[in-house]
């Protein structure tokens, strides 16, 4: 007999945090009741609906005080760095210095969602000359001049070459503000010439050797900006225990959304996987912590498919979502209308594969940065797509775009279509801004007419 | 006699259609514009429209609202997204129908049928109302024509302008120019047909299976029709009643629901 669980709504969790607590729940130094975050500006929570368990509570207080712990840590002395664009490649890099701590400005684009854009970070950026025609990323340009979230880093580290533009015109600005940027280069990564020694690199994709060999040189570079700001040299025996650890984070997610997509009632909320999928990329610049949370998640989610427990029924919908939503709103509206996810691909599967452990750490760093699905062609990217959508089953695909995301402007009818045509799965394309309640409806309708296609469709078979 | 009803709150209108179960047939279709206080308006018209026939609200087994006022409608036993509901509705009225291209007022469909007349997949325009009725609207307030006449209007040598923007805020810019420059309002017109259809087109992206079927308000458009069949290469046909495409659909929802 399985039971469906309900998800919670802020004020629910108020009282659920006051049982729990009568009931001994033990929290981190960084726990307490999700409200709080309300008052401190984060009032788009009291639109969401939560997962009611610990572990569930654990991951948000653990997403939302990222910036305190970024500031202790800048108090106790530590070197903060703000790694930029490679998404999960760098930070690996800082971890292995122990007076480094790198975190992920980007993470600011969530902030106009969080806080309803009652923050004006994009009414700053579009004043520094960083308008809506830039990816919401141009939310931490503006973070940089309020300094009213993360510290100022002491350093920026950020790719450019085969990324996103945007985030280059963006980064280049903050240099001439005088933020001290070190960029590196990452090529756009191309098939291998006939007789060209070639690698496979983590998620399957091919790279020719000389473009690894490349990317290596350039990661050596960020190394030595590293150590000249921790006034230590990079010890490779460090880096190479520093990718061992985090290739346990990334089996933890591996496991995590395996077990929540092959479930037969999703055993985590859409909401909280996007959220944990995150911690990929930059671990909430607490490495410690980030496994932890998974380690209660994992068990979380074990513990309900053991029991039968799960937030969608089995008659819901399965659903491939591709990009993450700038307006978080939109994980609870899929499930509500009667999807579940079953597989995501939200830009950054390369920093969710492990790191080859064979290969010296900086050719193996180097392989993991060159599978970036953004550094390829959307082929590429279609191609993982297509297979984790075929292994998990999905009955329909969302592709998420993000407003003002250029390299998203022609990549999204390319994965539909290769979709389409190997799955025959009905897709779409919505455009989600921070805050989606302007266009909920047709939003909606969207989402509920694809959910109606993909029913239908399961009728039939 | 077992009676069903349908409804399609869209953006502009608020369609209405009975349908007898056991007759298998639309028995009356009426609509209002569409305003502030949506649920008073559909009750209002479904009021109507059941007196119409003689009928009351008690004679009604079953209604499915459509439409993105869908859920604003009280009298709805169920909802259905307008995307379903048209492609339901057309099949009842062109079975053959591979390809539905719905322009309404404030958003345009296209929609791929099999040859069961079951949906497979669908597009929908996106923050954008170039392609829609909305356009239509907005230019013949520009050209001082009532919006019929955006089809009708014709001259001799008709040669459509070319409205370049995406936009329409950016394209009711070229229009007062155009107009400032003494250009035929009949120029125009043809010109943001065309504009219409190459967006549909657009959002087509790749080839349309035929037979295609244009529905919404846009469809009685004169004209409309002929200028999308032009742009997409293909013959392009109206279905009776093209604006409650939708409305039946929900009542054959409905019908299939009691």
């Amino acid at each position: 007999m399985s039971t469906l669980l309900q998800k919670l709504t802020l004020d629910d969790w108020n009282e659920q945090y006051a049982t729990l607590h009568q009931q001994g729940m033990k929290e981190p130094f960084y726990g307490g009741p999700l409200c709080r975050h309300v008052l401190d500006g984060d009032t788009r929570l009291e639109k969401l609906e939560f997962d009611p368990s610990p572990a569930a509570l654990r991951l948000w207080n653990l997403l939302l005080t990222e910036e305190q712990r970024l500031h202790t840590a800048r108090r106790q002395g530590r070197h903060i760095v703000g790694t930029m664009k490679d998404l999960g490649t760098i930070p690996v890099l800082a971890h292995a210095f122990p007076n480094i701590l790198p975190f992920y400005p980007d993470g600011a684009w969530w902030t106009p969602c969080i806080m309803e854009m009652n923050d004006a970070l994009l009414h700053v950026a579009d004043r520094l000359g960083i308008d809506e025609t830039f990816c919401p990323v141009r939310a931490m340009l503006a973070a940089f001049v309020t300094q009213k979230h993360f510290p100022i880093p002491d350093l920026l580290i950020c790719s450019a070459g085969a990324v996103c533009d945007d985030f280059s015109a963006i980064v280049q600005r903050l240099h001439d503000m005088g933020h001290p940027v070190h960029w590196w280069d990452i090529p756009h990564r191309r098939e291998p010439a006939p007789n060209e020694v070639s690698v496979q690199l983590p998620g399957g994709c091919i790279a020719p050797q000389t473009q690894i060999t490349f990317v290596a040189s350039e990661l050596k570079r960020v190394a030595d900006a590293l150590s000249e700001l921790a006034g230590t040299p990079l010890d490779l025996n460090q880096l190479t225990a520093t990718i061992q650890r985090i290739n346990k984070v990334r089996k933890r997610l591996l496991s995590l959304r395996e077990k929540v997509f092959l479930a037969s009632h999703s055993p985590l909320p859409a909401l909280e996987l996007h959220i944990a999928e995150m911690l990929s990329i930059h671990f909430c610049s607490d490495l410690t912590e980030t496994e932890a949370v998974l380690d209660d998640l994992l068990a979380e989610v074990d513990r309900r498919i053991n029991t039968q427990q799960g937030f969608t029924s089995t008659d819901a919908i399965r659903v491939f979502w591709v990009n993450p939503v700038a307006d978080l709103r939109l994980m609870n509206r899929l499930e509500n209308l009667g999807g579940r996810l079953c597989g995501t691909d939200f830009m950054f599967t390369h920093a969710i594969d492990p790191i080859p452990e064979s290969p010296p750490p900086l050719e193996a760093l180097a392989q993991s940065a060159l599978a970036d699905p953004m550094v390829g062609p959307t082929q590429d990217r279609a191609r993982r797509i297509l297979r984790d959508a075929r292994t998990f089953a999905a009955e329909a695909l969302v592709i998420c775009r993000i407003p003002g995301a250029s390299h998203c402007a022609t990549e999204g009818p390319q994965l539909a279509d290769t979709i389409r045509a190997e799955l025959g799965i009905p897709c779409i394309e919505i455009e989600v801004p921070p805050i989606e309640d302007a266009l909920d409806g047709s939003i909606r309708t969207k989402l509920e007419a694809l959910l109606e296609t993909a029913r239908s469709n399961r009728r039939d078979r | 006699m077992k009676i069903v009803a349908g409804m399609d709150a869209g953006s502009r209108k608020i369609k209405a259609v009975l349908y007898d179960v056991h007759k298998n047939e639309m028995i009356a279709q009426a609509s209002c514009d569409q305003g502030l206080k949506q649920s008073e308006l559909a009750r209002g018209l479904l009021h109507d429209l059941l007196d119409s026939k003689d009928l009351t609200a008690a004679d009604l087994h079953y209604t499915v609202a459509t439409g993105y006022g869908r859920n604003a409608i009280s009298e709805a036993n169920a909802t259905r997204t307008e995307i379903t509901c048209h492609a339901l509705g057309v099949r009842a009225l062109m079975p053959e129908v591979r390809t539905i291209i719905d322009i309404g007022g404030q958003d345009s469909k296209l929609i791929r049928v099999d040859e069961n007349g079951k949906m497979t997949d669908f597009v929908m325009n996106d923050r954008c109302a170039a392609g829609t009725g909305r356009f239509l609207e907005v230019v013949a307030d520009r050209l001082q024509l009532p919006l019929h006449a955006i089809g009708s209007i014709r001259s001799e040598n008709v040669a459509p302008v070319t409205i370049s923007s995406m936009c329409v805020v950016f394209a009711e810019t070229e229009i007062v120019s155009l107009m400032a420059a003494g250009t035929p309002a009949a120029d125009i017109a043809a010109g943001v047909r065309y504009a219409i259809a190459s967006r549909i087109a657009t959002m087509a992206g790749r080839s349309l299976d035929a037979p295609i079927a244009l529905t919404g308000g846009v469809a009685l458009l004169e004209g409309m029709d002929h200028t999308l069949a032009e742009v997409l290469e293909t013959h392009v046909n109206v279905p009776p009643h093209p604006r409650f495409t939708g409305a039946l659909g929900a009542a054959l929802l409905a019908a299939k629901a009691i």
